[in-house]
């Protein structure tokens, strides 16, 4: 049985109108009474399908559209034309019951009041959100544990580290334990340690409540620990929609084989296999087509020299450049409409 | 689609148990439920804006003095004039007038054209849009622990002035009645300030600094058509005409006059008819700019 669908959007459409302005004094007046108005498309035409429970990265470059997407399926702002439903609703109506079933998490000061402890604040998030007080002992304590924050629970939020502010965030934003849970780039400027238990959290979090997750974020060991299925949009267009290994085989159909041997057989021309990208004694690292995979595999095997053998995707990094740098011929983005007022 | 909270989890994990169905309340009880709800949020955003506002113990004491010093400048000015000049309104009438002034002002003070107009600019706003609760909440449970914090520090300091200055200060009438209607033309102040600076507040979602609108129609005009820079029965006739149609006299002159005791009945109650009308009109365009600012909204930043 199929998971029900928690959003849904067609044809998607934003635009944002911006005024903007030269260099210089001469331009300040010019701009004060002929005003140049563009027309910004932030998101063209996007079709998204996420069935309930499902765990997608929303990917691509700065300026790719992805925030504003999650603005408009959080109900912030509407779209200019397209329609929305997540969780059964038109999000920019932002009925009660539509908030209740959603959280968006943008940096680490969107729910905890900075002057008072994150304790205060999910007293108070309890009341908005109407939970009783077992309900909210239970959640508090339960995300307390699972994200470790009990000593910073009395510490002004303001006191506290980039780390543990970002934790008592995910706590607030969840305590009313949402279906659906938006993420803008949960762990930027964390340490990597930091990093990766954030990862472990939200990885425990969905297997515990399986919530809807959409996550944005510009490292990509985030989505490659956290997602399986990948979402990439560039210049407000939907370039890719699909599971992660396919991306990497989409933008990168190559795989990276990295040979060590006992001694380097005789006639051995790592040339013949791909492009050699590094050397070193008896250790190769030689980039092959994907498809020839096994079958070189098999044959250096077959030599009996080979001391090791890896075969790698190439880092996802690369192979989001990869896919941004071949979407980037220039498109209709913006219009510009000089409007003399 | 889905529409319930627990249809939106997929299998990975355990389904939680749902409550049993409730059936729909009756509008009396939803109505019982909502207040209830509502006065639970409310005084759960006032605590903490209290155990916030207690931080800055300092500030508050600093700002109760300079909610005394206008008054005691423009006292002592009008003292000075009024010596010279005479008219019917003697030094007690107004040492009265400029002691109860800073009060009535701090009572119906309204600061959401600052506060709520950064939100929409710098996108903080977009915080409040994501709760089951109207962001004007967040302003009004801010402004409730502000007041009463700064009437704790200012009221002594009036209390203080007014015992050395007693003997000079005509005689109130400080029966029951009297104070009620007070109490209701300060309530009445209370609410056309915060109507009317907040829907000034909200063409912020079109002006970048709603700063300026706000100081044409919202400070220099209710300086001196409120009564702040001068008593409005000192004014001449036709002015006092036209005050009578606007809403800043209604926003601090008015529960002055009845604490001195110089309206009819009737007058006041022609007061509270305007007044409230002034409510119902900044009310419902505040609505309309709300509805319309969303649409126009862009929650940059946040």
């Amino acid at each position: 049985m199929t998971a029900p669908t928690a959003i849904r959007t067609c044809a998607l459409h934003r635009d944002f109108v911006v005024t903007p302005k030269d260099e210089g004094l001469l331009a300040s007046f010019r701009n004060l009474f002929w005003p140049r108005q563009e027309t910004l498309q932030a998101v063209r035409g996007l079709d998204l399908e996420i069935q309930a429970g499902e765990m997608v990265g929303f990917l691509g470059p700065n300026g790719a559209g992805k925030t504003t997407t999650l603005k408009m399926l959080s109900g912030l702002i509407p779209p200019t034309s397209g329609t929305i439903e997540v969780a059964g609703h038109q999000p920019f109506h932002r009925e009660a019951a539509f908030l209740n079933q959603i959280s968006l998490v943008m940096g680490q000061k969107q729910n905890l009041w900075w002057d008072l402890p994150p304790a205060e604040t999910l007293a108070i998030h309890r009341e908005i959100y109407g939970l009783s007080a077992e309900e909210f002992r239970q959640r508090r304590d339960e995300l307390v544990e699972m994200l470790e924050i009990g000593p910073c629970l009395t510490i002004q939020a303001r006191k506290l580290s980039l780390g543990q502010r970002m934790r008592c965030e995910l706590a607030t934003a969840l305590l009313h334990r949402p279906g659906i849970l938006f993420l803008d780039e949960p762990t930027i400027g964390l340490d990597i340690l930091m990093q990766k238990r954030i990862r472990t959290f939200l990885l425990d979090y969905h297997a515990r409540f399986g919530t809807t997750v959409l996550l944005t974020s510009h490292y990509m060991d985030d989505v490659a620990a956290l997602t399986r299925r990948v979402i990439v949009i560039n210049r407000g267009r939907k370039v890719f929609d699909g599971p992660l290994t396919a991306l990497t085989a989409r933008a990168r159909p190559e795989r990276i084989l990295t040979v060590t041997f006992q001694a380097v057989p005789a006639g051995f021309s790592p040339e013949n296999l791909g492009r050699v990208q590094e050397q070193e004694g008896p250790r190769f690292r030689i980039i092959i087509a994907r498809e020839r995979a096994p079958e070189i595999a098999a044959h250096l095997y077959a030599t009996g020299a080979v001391s090791d053998l890896t075969l790698e995707e190439p880092p996802l990094e690369e192979a989001m450049a990869d896919l941004f740098a071949g979407d980037a011929t220039p498109g209709p983005e913006s219009s510009s409409t000089p409007d003399r007022a | 689609m889905i529409t319930s909270p627990e249809a939106l989890r997929g299998p990975p994990g355990p389904t939680p148990t749902s409550p049993p169905p409730e059936t729909p309340p009756g509008p009396v009880a939803w109505v019982v439920r909502a207040t209830r709800r509502r006065w639970r949020i409310g005084s759960r955003l006032v605590s903490a804006n209290w155990q916030m506002a207690l931080g800055y113990r300092g500030m508050l004491l600093v700002d109760s003095f300079r909610a005394m010093l206008n008054p005691l400048v423009l006292v002592l000015a009008w003292l000075s004039v009024t010596r010279q000049a005479g008219g019917e309104f003697s030094d007690g009438d107004y040492l009265l007038y400029y002691l109860a002034l800073p009060v009535v002002t701090k009572v119906s003070e309204c600061w959401t054209v600052f506060t709520l107009s950064e939100e929409i600019r710098t996108g903080t706003l977009n915080r409040h849009l994501l709760k089951p609760l109207h962001p004007l909440w967040f302003h009004v449970a801010e402004h409730l622990t502000q007041k009463i914090l700064q009437l704790l520090h200012l009221v002594p300091v009036v209390a203080t002035l007014a015992w050395a200055v007693g003997p000079r200060l005509p005689a109130l009438d400080l029966s029951w009645p009297r104070l009620v209607v007070m109490g209701a033309a300060l309530a009445l102040a209370t609410i056309l300030r915060f109507t009317m600076t907040t829907t000034i507040a909200m063409t912020g979602f079109w002006i970048e600094r709603v700063e300026n609108l706000n100081l044409v129609l919202n400070a220099a005009i209710f300086a001196l058509m409120g009564g702040m820079v001068v008593p409005l029965e000192t004014l001449p006739s036709w002015m006092r005409w036209v005050t009578d149609f606007l809403p800043y006299r209604y926003t601090l002159s008015f529960p002055l006059e009845i604490l001195r005791g110089r309206i009819t009945p009737g007058q006041a109650a022609g007061g509270f008819g305007v007044g409230a009308m002034w409510c119902l009109a900044w009310f419902v365009v505040g609505q309309r700019l709300w509805r319309r600012g969303l649409l126009a909204y862009t929650a940059h930043g946040g």
